[in-house]
């Protein structure tokens, strides 16, 4: 029983880290319609900054914030310089540049800091301690509490402030947006600003873990797009819920389906959306909408 | 005192020309019509005045020259535009969309007053003020549409086809409202319908226009006296 | 205008040309041909690799481009398939199955497995359709590490065979050139023909809209499980290609990095064009090398300004290039072409600050549907 209890927390610490990044792909996709590949890229060359001022001697939660200042600078240049070139043309098209971003993002890391995964230092206390039988550590709900926090302040954000009832409006109907005098673009900007300081958080939890190096992301971002669609890609709630239970599903089929094991646990998150999405197209959380890329 | 004047005023889509030389003059509070067949560049010259389509000439709002200012920032002068398909934000609440009606107003108070006044001049929204826009039917949308675009307390309102498919009593409803908006709110309205008898239930004076040039203006009782219009317009 | 294109399956061919340019344009393919069937006899056997692995990825990229620049379905897997194909043309070697057996499963097997796919997940559109894609070389790839029996685990197959007949006089690295280049002449051939025909046309106006699709009698979800099915087959039978010119595959093959890239090689060189699929394959192919030779280090750095640079200047692919060019021309003489899209008052804006039509102006396509 405390072994599955044990598979279980893993599995939620997992998800959070997920979620982390679900939700700076729905927030994204909120603003501007856009499924954005580069998500996983800005959080990197981010999470790169906060390892440099670590290196340098700057406090880990100092850093943390440094890097999402950059993050969010970052995100908005890249809205404004170059996606704002494609938001209104063929959604192939933008999306292709989304991955133009991505390989540029990854290289310029690689370029500064090289390809090799470093040891990065984690924001909260190497230890782990033991509740019922069930070893925790720290790291696990330090992740998920920042992760709670997150999203309740997106959800916030969405629902009681004017800022994101604009942004809202925005992804809802830029050109109507305009005529009740919404600054269009601004909010664009802000909008992948937020997803990108969003997407520092992410890195910075999960650098610890995985070490930092330029493609640590890679899978994440992969499984947080199937998170960020299995909620409906509209709904932070969803997003987190669905990484959570990707995270959850993967560890324990991982554990208790031999067939599964180590290696296989990545197809389960995909076999689920697979099966949910075809039941059910607008995702968990989704309301009925057609979606575009 | 003018408060919104076209002067020459040429639009196009890409290649295509679709106005020609346009000119009227809104006086404060007043009201204007644009009629004209499908396609005459009733909609065009909306769109040129809330600046969503390349434009030549001038446009003078307020005694400033707006020509080529974008939708965002005519808005903001005070331009509401109430376009054709009524533009609602269909995953918004009837509520979120006034509120968003009213974002550049910092009054929050007076914001409530006028959301208030707004439920009250279409009562079918009071009902339906925390649904989707999207789950409401064709009528409510053009009275939200309306609603929300009078949220930003504008100085006028340009309004493009209100009544298309709507029910007949429903289209009236709508006008009843606008009506009341012009005189209780003081409102300038600029007008584009096809339906003639409501179009002349709120504007002092119309412009006829035709492949885009104006082939007529004049106030709404000449107009209404000529038989050619009667006939184009009213059905007889 | 870019979108005015979109509805003709072909889009190289739709305006109606001059004598002049059509000659040019006969006299440059017959150039390219000649060129291609003398290079791999004065070319070093490096260079005729990254020849023939032109061609095996640029029959991947016509098959990307059937399901997604034709019939407008966004594909992240294709490289599941071509990794299938490899495999399965490589356990066919070295069971001593005849190549033409191999050949024909490479191509067979991925298509059943891409039909099966496309069954369930051809109601989805958009992104749930890319999310079902995407997982085909995300599990594929830990798949092929377990089954080891049949793909060598992790290590890989290598494949010794198609050596050239003796007969001939030509070295292997020729050889397995000249047969790549028949398979994909062959594709091409095919899949032109296809889209110039009535089942491209089905293509088109499933990728346009659907709900017209249903009210001229194409069922969209038919013709989306065809269109998949076609991109498979092809995906699969670039793996067997891949497996004569590289003579080794292993999971790495299907990694989705290579379907990203292929995606991304297909918008670069045009999507929906003949012409531009082989463009794609050539940048897919070169710009790596390239980049690589200007600095290993910095590859990808290379690659991603490479890539949106060439979004920014030619959204349209590498093959709108010379229409570009000559556009340019024609507006430095002042010869503007005539306008020929109606804007009525229902027509779409061309701009408005941050809006984002996401149809184009529906007065602009139906014209240019019935020229």
């Amino acid at each position: 029983m405390s072994y599955f209890v044990q598979v279980v927390v893993d599995g939620l610490s997992n998800g959070a880290i997920y979620a982390a990044l679900a939700l700076a792909i729905v927030l994204v996709h909120r603003a501007t319609g856009l499924v954005n590949f580069a998500q996983g890229g800005m959080a990197v060359a981010a999470t790169f900054v906060a390892f440099a001022l670590t290196r340098a001697g700057v406090p880990v939660l100092l850093a943390l914030l440094a890097a999402v200042v950059f993050g969010f600078v970052l995100g908005a240049l890249l809205e404004r310089g170059v996606m704002r070139h494609f938001e209104r043309g063929d959604p192939d098209t933008a999306v292709v540049a989304t991955i133009a971003l991505l390989v540029l993002l990854t290289g310029a890391s690689a370029f500064f800091f090289g390809y090799e995964p470093q040891p990065f230092p984690s924001l909260f206390p190497n230890r782990t301690f033991e509740v019922l039988g069930v070893f925790v550590s720290f790291r696990s709900i330090g992740t998920i509490l920042v992760l709670i926090a997150v999203m309740v302040g997106l959800q916030l954000l969405f629902r009681s402030t004017k800022l994101g009832l604009a942004m809202r409006a925005v992804a809802d109907n830029p050109e109507s947006s305009a005529l009740s005098a919404l600054p269009v673009s601004r909010l664009l900007m802000i909008g992948w600003g937020l997803a990108a300081g969003l997407g520092a958080v992410a890195g910075v939890l999960v650098a610890p873990q995985l070490f930092i190096s330029p493609g640590m992301l890679d899978f994440v971002l992969v499984y947080a797009l199937a998170a960020a669609i299995l909620g409906g890609l509209d709904s932070p709630v969803g997003a987190v819920v669905a990484a959570a239970f990707i995270g959850v599903a993967e560890n324990l089929a991982g554990a208790y389906l031999d067939v599964v094991g180590d290696d296989l646990k990545i197809a389960v998150p995909f076999v689920a959306v697979m099966v949910i999405l075809v039941v059910r197209p607008q995702g968990l959380f989704g309301r009925k909408t057609t979606v575009r890329v | 005192m003018s408060l919104l004047e076209l002067d020459g005023v040429s639009a196009s889509y890409g290649h295509a020309d679709v106005l020609h030389g346009v000119s009227f003059v809104l006086p404060d509070n007043g009201a204007t019509g644009l009629l004209g067949a499908n396609g005459a560049g009733k909609t065009t010259t909306l769109r040129a005045i809330s600046g969503m389509v390349r434009t030549t000439g001038r446009i003078v709002f307020d005694g400033r020259d707006i020509t080529g200012l974008g939708p965002d920032r005519t808005a903001a002068l005070g331009i509401a535009h109430v376009p054709e398909g009524r533009g609602t934000l269909g995953q918004l609440s009837v509520r979120e969309n006034l509120l968003v009606g009213a974002y550049r107003r910092r009054d929050r108070k007076q914001i409530a007053v006028d959301v208030d006044y707004c439920l009250d001049l279409f009562p079918n929204l009071r009902e339906r003020v925390g649904s989707n826009a999207a789950a409401l039917s064709g009528g409510e949308q053009q009275m939200l549409a309306v609603a929300r675009a009078f949220m930003a307390k504008p100085r006028v309102m340009l309004l493009d086809e209100a009544s298309l498919g709507l029910a007949p009593s429903t289209a009236r409803r709508v006008y009843d409202a606008v009506v009341r908006l012009r005189r209780e709110a003081q409102v300038a309205m600029v007008v584009v319908e096809q339906n003639a008898n409501l179009a002349f239930s709120v504007v002092d004076d119309a412009t006829v226009l035709e492949t885009g040039r104006v082939a007529l203006q004049g106030s709404s009782a000449e107009l209404l006296g000529m038989d050619a219009v009667r006939r184009a317009y009213l059905g007889g | 205008m870019a979108t005015a294109t979109r509805p003709a399956p072909a889009a190289t061919t739709t305006p109606p040309r001059s004598v002049v340019t059509r000659a040019a344009a006969a006299v440059a393919g017959l150039a390219v041909a000649v060129v291609l069937v003398v290079a791999p006899l004065v070319s070093s056997p490096y260079i005729n690799f990254q020849l023939a692995s032109i061609m095996v990825f640029a029959v991947a990229l016509l098959g990307l481009n059937v399901i997604m620049g034709y019939t407008g379905q966004v594909s992240l897997g294709q490289s599941a398939f071509l990794g299938l194909g490899a495999y399965i043309t490589a356990y066919g070697v070295l069971n001593d199955w005849p190549i033409a057996l191999s050949l024909l499963l490479s191509a067979v097997v991925p298509a059943a497995v891409g039909m099966l796919v496309a069954l369930a997940a051809a109601r989805l559109r958009g992104l749930a359709l890319a999310m079902i894609t995407l997982a085909l070389p995300i599990i594929g790839v830990p798949l092929a590490r377990r089954f080891d029996g049949f793909t060598g685990g992790s290590q890989g197959q290598v494949v010794s065979w198609l050596r050239a007949p003796e007969s001939l006089g030509l070295a292997n690295d020729q050889w397995r050139y000249y047969v790549v280049a028949v398979i994909a002449l062959v594709a091409f051939l095919l899949v032109r023909n296809l889209v110039r025909g009535r089942i491209g046309r089905s293509f088109a106006i499933v990728k346009e809209n659907e709900a017209v699709a249903l009210s001229m009698g194409v069922s969209p979800y038919r013709t989306k499980v065809l269109a998949f099915t076609i991109a498979s087959a092809l995906g699969g039978l670039s793996g067997f290609m891949y497996l004569a010119v590289v003579q080794y595959t292993s999971p790495e093959t299907l990694v989705f990095a290579t379907s990203i890239n292929l995606v991304a090689a297909m918008v670069i060189g045009g999507s929906a064009s003949i012409v531009g699929t082989a463009l794609g394959a050539l940048y897919y192919v070169l710009v790596p090398v390239l980049a690589g030779q200007v600095n290993s280090s910095r590859t990808a750095l290379i690659s991603g300004a490479v890539l949106l640079a060439v979004l920014f200047v030619l959204p349209a692919g590498l093959v709108s290039l010379p229409r570009r060019l000559a556009r340019r021309r024609s507006a430095r003489r002042g010869t503007r072409t005539a306008p020929h899209d109606t804007a009525d008052d229902a027509a779409t804006p061309t701009s408005t600050d941050g809006s984002a039509p996401a149809v184009p102006a529906p007065a602009a396509t139906t014209t240019d549907q019935h020229p």
